[in-house]
């Protein structure tokens, strides 16, 4: 849940979402779920002259297992607070795994 | 002969079977007729006749010219597939008789006997007939639609080729000198037909044939010699009729139909569905019309019209057919344009709602296909308002109450599935959701996300509505809406759910097994890998530091960080949930909650300083264990929080054991500068950075905590180590700045008794004189290199301490750079030159100098 944790704070944050087909779509973040299913509103795709499909696209839902990457905007990301929540995952998974 | 050579001559006519399948479009196909070597040579260029090729005289058996006997004209309707299916079921039978050890002489008389017959019939009309009769006479009037009709005539096709059935082959050759039709309906030029020619050739043929079998009393408007048998045919479809009963009667209609189509249809009207299964819908009329012409015409036209219906239900209407046809007698004057109307209406009252011909004004004037659709549409809609119906009888079972009720039961159960929307702080959900809870926190929790993500969306609208009425909720309840109960309920669902103990799986009473269920918080884990601590630790990634020769094993430090990391959060919890401190004495259970938490903290502290492994001796020539944690970058991130969590002496201690090990800092000793151009690696300058940022506030805080003995304590214990390396980088600087900095300040605030003081003026003697040599050699880089602040600040330091004899030591050991500091200033902007000299006056004004009064 770590990511989806983390995800959710970025909520209203611009992210630019790197597909596993190489689009990459920027636009504001509105919604995650625990499948890290985006919904990004407000898109504008990076090389649009090579996706020109997409130039009329206002607002995408993008299911989470084509994403590749998801650039984050660093001004939003708490480091010491994320690298304690990774600690906990992973407390708590090393947990379960007993 | 015959394809399999089987002796033909033995069979059997009258064997049981042999007779019963009559086709009146048989004719067609098993009349094999010879005399076609005239069209063939017509049609066919005849290269293939060249070839001489040893057994290719049965060639045409094979593929499906049953006048084997020429090697005949295949036509440009070969048909392949009913060909190629006939012997597909030839082989079949062949297999199973040869099974059976049967003598095969009598079943495959196929094709033998179109062949033995044929010479003697009509070859010569044919060939004065030209390109049409000989067509005629082909085989191939198949369309590869047999297989797909349900009429008995398609199966007695391939059961006659089957088995050979004599008496049909009797008729059909009879029917095969049909064409004299074929002057009106055959087109005289015998250029390249389009397909739709060539498919209402074949039906003219059909027709022609079947009509020259059957006496036809309408005047024909071509003289047509009838043929040798007419009669035969006849008496061998009443010989098949026992096993079809509509076939007399269809075949009537069959002839009358064909001749109708003989005379209305030139080639290139094209229905070939319709053709085929046509005969059945008709049956009756046409027989018994006393007008044959008037109702070929009618019947012609509207024929074509509704194709598809017959094709979809030949037999529905075949009842119908009687009627149908009288009514259209009786119409028959109706102009050719419209007659179809009448009839589709009925069809409609045949088969469909009673509605459709609510409207038959309407009706007419559509299309055919529009009639079709609407019909079709018609249907529909009648279905489904008939669905709608009786679904209303059930309206307003459920009162909104009952709904809201549902919908409550249902919330509930998302709220237990989902989780406890009043989880929220408490470990569990935060453990789960550990990053965005406490994010949201430090962003501040009033700012609510319109959209959430939703795997638990009753979790947030309850959040959302609880946070929102607050504690209000409670007082302040006028109007039950049903929004409100729901919420309660699930309130007190979620209590109970919290007070049931957490349960992982689901044992149903008397069920045999247990179900582990997930949620969208806890999925059911897919992959269950169990470990041990030790492994589990080591697994933890590290930071991706580059861990110099500082002697230490780096995975154990990373284990160690992680374990202290580890400790601080358990720590950071245990804070979380101390208890208030009793109000009073009385209280027991207070006091004892709280000793008990004082305890664990205890322990918990215990453990922290364990992990620091202050105490631990580093082993020969190595660097202290603590002091290695402190090289590695989230080892200096934790200094801060460490530090929180300890006693004031432990905190001592820590800021000792650092200064013992100055020299042996990884950020002092590897980052020593020199006189020329810095030279320090990112990461390195990185680690500087993170030092000064992490660390250094941490001792400076410690440092601001001690008395003078101490402040004296520390910078004796510094002058224990190699002052030259610490002066010489900018984090050992920096200390000693701090340290000196400190007893000025205890100075000022008149703290220290006179005993500290003297042992602190001692003490700073002797530092002064450790680091004298050093002092020109402290700055790191040239003197256009700039970022030596910390260097004037080190100065200034030693300066403010330093007597007048000291104080103009340092002023010659630093001179040159106070020269020339100055001078590059003045090559400098303006605000870079301030800067400069800025620095440099730090400096100047400890010793009661500026450098006004240099310039």
């Amino acid at each position: 849940m770590l990511f989806f944790s983390f995800f959710k704070t970025l909520i209203d944050h611009e992210v630019t979402v790197e597909l596993k087909n190489d689009i990459q779509i920027r636009g504001v973040l509105k919604s995650v779920d625990q499948y890290l299913n985006i919904k990004l509103d407000n898109i504008q795709v990076l090389e649009e002259l090579k996706y020109p499909h997409l130039s009329a696209v206002k607002n995408v839902f993008i299911r989470g297992s084509v994403v590749r990457y998801v650039h984050l905007p660093a001004s939003a990301v708490d480091i010491p607070l994320l690298e304690d929540a990774t600690r906990r995952e992973a407390a708590s998974q090393a947990g379960k795994g007993k | 002969m015959s394809f399999f050579g089987f002796d033909t001559a033995r069979h059997n006519p009258a064997a049981a079977g042999f007779s019963q399948a009559h086709d009146p479009f048989a004719g067609l196909s098993n009349r094999e007729d010879e005399g076609d070597a005239l069209e063939f040579e017509e049609t066919y260029d005849g290269l293939g006749d060249q070839l001489e090729e040893t057994g290719d005289a049965f060639n045409d058996d094979t593929f499906g010219d049953t006048a084997g006997l020429q090697s005949g004209p295949v036509g440009k309707d070969f048909d392949f597939f009913g060909q190629t299916a006939k012997v597909a079921n030839v082989i079949e039978e062949e297999h199973v008789r040869f099974n059976r050890q049967q003598p095969a002489a009598k079943p495959s008389q196929p094709t033998t006997q179109p062949a033995t017959q044929g010479p003697s019939q009509g070859s010569t009309s044919r060939v004065s007939y030209g390109y049409v009769p000989q067509q005629a006479t082909q085989k191939p009037a198949r369309t590869g639609y047999e297989k797909y009709s349900s009429e008995p005539v398609a199966d007695l096709q391939v059961d006659a080729s089957l088995w050979g059935v004599a008496p049909k082959k009797q008729a059909q050759p009879a029917a095969s000198p049909a064409p004299a039709t074929t002057q009106t309906s055959a087109p005289p030029n015998r250029k390249v037909l389009s397909l739709e020619e060539v498919e209402a050739q074949m039906r003219a043929q059909a027709k022609k044939a079947a009509q020259q079998a059957t006496p036809s009393p309408a005047p024909q408007p071509t003289a047509t010699p009838s043929a040798p048998q007419p009669q035969v045919p006849h008496q061998m479809q009443y010989e098949q009729a026992y096993k079809f009963p509509q076939h007399p009667q269809s075949q009537a209609a069959l002839q009358a139909d064909r001749t109708r189509h003989d005379q209305a249809f030139a080639p290139g009207h094209g229905h070939p569905v319709t053709i085929l299964q046509r005969p059945q819908s008709k049956q009756a009329p046409s027989p018994q019309s006393p007008a044959q012409p008037a109702t070929h015409l009618r019947q012609q036209s509207s024929a074509p019209i509704q194709p598809t219906q017959i094709l979809q239900n030949p037999n529905r209407l075949s009842g119908d057919a009687v009627r149908l046809g009288i009514r259209q007698h009786a119409t028959s004057t109706v102009p050719v344009s419209i007659p179809t109307h009448p009839m589709h209406r009925q069809q409609g009252s045949f088969s469909r709602q009673p509605q459709i011909i609510t409207h038959p004004s309407q009706l007419a004037q559509l299309s055919e296909e529009e009639k079709a659709a609407y019909l079709e549409q018609e249907a529909k809609r009648a279905k489904r308002n008939h669905k709608i119906f009786l679904m209303s009888r059930d309206n307003g079972i459920m009162t909104p109450q009952d709904k809201s009720f549902v919908t409550r039961i249902q919330l509930q159960q998302l709220v237990a599935a989902t989780g406890n929307p009043n989880d929220h702080g408490t470990d569990e959900s935060l453990a789960e959701d550990f990053y965005y809870q406490v994010h949201s926190q430090i962003q501040g929790s009033q700012r609510q996300h319109p959209s959430q993500p939703l795997n638990n969306f009753a979790q947030t609208y309850l959040f959302q509505t609880g946070s929102r009425q607050g504690g209000m909720r409670r007082h302040h309840r006028g109007p039950e809406n049903h929004m409100q109960r729901m919420e309660q309920q699930v309130q007190r669902a979620v209590e109970a759910a919290k007070n049931k103990p957490k349960n992982k799986q689901l044992v149903i009473e008397g069920s045999l097994g247990k179900i582990s269920f997930s949620n969208a918080k806890t999925p059911k884990p897919l992959l269950n890998i169990k470990r041990t601590e030790s492994t589990g630790e080591a697994h933890r990634p590290g930071s991706a530091h580059k861990h110099s020769s500082n002697g230490g094993d780096r995975k154990s430090d990373l284990r160690s960080i992680e374990l202290i990391y580890t400790t601080l959060m358990k720590m950071e919890d245990h804070d979380r949930v101390m208890p208030p401190p009793p109000a009073n004495d009385a209280d027991a259970e207070a006091i004892q909650k709280y000793v008990t938490w004082n305890s664990e903290a205890q322990i918990l502290n215990g453990k922290l300083w364990e992990s620091l492994r202050i105490h631990d001796h580093p082993a020969n020539g190595r660097v202290h264990p603590f002091i290695a944690l402190l090289s590695y970058s989230k080892g200096m991130k934790a200094m801060q929080r460490i530090s929180r969590h300890l006693t004031h002496e432990q905190r001592t201690t820590i800021l000792t054991l650092i200064v013992v090990n100055l020299d042996s800092l990884d950020v002092v000793r590897n980052a020593q500068v020199n006189s020329g151009p810095m030279q320090l690696n990112a990461a390195m300058r990185e680690n500087v950075e993170l030092f000064s940022g992490a660390v250094m506030p941490t001792l400076f805080n410690i440092l601001n905590e001690l008395d003078l003995d101490l402040v004296a304590g520390v910078l004796g214990l510094v002058c224990t180590r190699n002052v030259d390396v610490i002066a010489k980088s900018r984090i050992g600087a920096s200390m000693l700045t701090m340290i000196l900095s400190r007893a000025e300040i205890i100075k000022h605030g008149g703290g220290g008794s006179e005993p500290s003081w003297r042992s602190w003026d001692m003490t700073y003697t002797q530092f002064f004189e450790l680091i004298e040599p050093t002092l020109t050699h402290m700055f790191p880089g040239p003197v256009t290199a700039g970022d030596d602040i910390y260097v004037w600040q080190l100065l200034a330091a030693l300066g403010i301490g330093a007597g007048p004899d000291q104080q103009q030591r340092l002023v010659l050991a630093v001179k040159d750079r106070v020269m020339d500091t100055v001078a590059l200033s003045k090559t400098l902007p303006q605000d870079l030159a301030a800067q400069r000299l800025q620095n440099v006056n730090l400096f100047m004004r400890s010793i009661g100098l500026d450098v006004e009064l240099l310039q």
